[in-house]
């Protein structure tokens, strides 16, 4: 268990295999130091303690009971100009 | 037909470790649980959140590399 940036104690939620997996994905002549894989899992952790925190809060704004796609398809929008396809309202989209 | 989601449906993060961090989250929100769709769209954030500083890093590796053979 650790830390996170809110301060729980949870378990990371990314594993060090997997993360190993998706670096072979992008480029298989790339090796990672131990603690650059470990600055990458907590990355990954705060990226989503901080997308889904962003969520909530706008969830909050529309005065609705709980988080929905757009919530989430919004910040990633703004905070990271990320379009993820096949989330339902592709057909708004250029 | 169009294909309408062309990232593979594997996940970088288990589906039931996800959820659990998201209701923990909505829950100190004083909100209701969401939907696995949004588990799902975090899952693919992530992934390419992760795999665009991968990329870069390997870049900037690549370049340090030539910067010390020149040198």
């Amino acid at each position: 268990t650790k830390n996170n940036s809110s301060g729980d104690q949870t378990t990371q939620l990314l594993s060090r295999p997997r993360l190993q997996e998706l670096v072979r994905e992008v480029d298989p002549t790339v090796q990672l130091d131990e603690e650059v894989e470990e600055m990458l899992l907590q990355l990954a952790d705060d990226f989503i303690d901080t997308s889904l925190n962003a969520a909530c809060s706008l969830a909050k704004h529309r005065h609705a009971p709980s988080v929905e796609l757009r919530d989430v398809q919004l910040h990633l929008e703004r905070q990271w100009n990320m379009w993820i396809p096949g989330f339902g309202n592709d057909e708004l989209r250029p | 037909g169009t294909q309408i989601r062309s990232i593979k449906d594997e996940f970088l993060v288990p589906m039931g470790v996800m959820q659990s961090r998201i209701k923990a989250i909505t829950n100190k929100h004083g909100l209701e649980d969401a939907s696995m769709d949004v588990a799902s769209l975090i899952c693919h954030a992530v992934h390419e959140r992760l795999k665009t500083m991968v990329e870069k890093l390997a870049v900037i590796a690549q370049q340090r590399g030539d910067l010390l053979i020149k040198g």
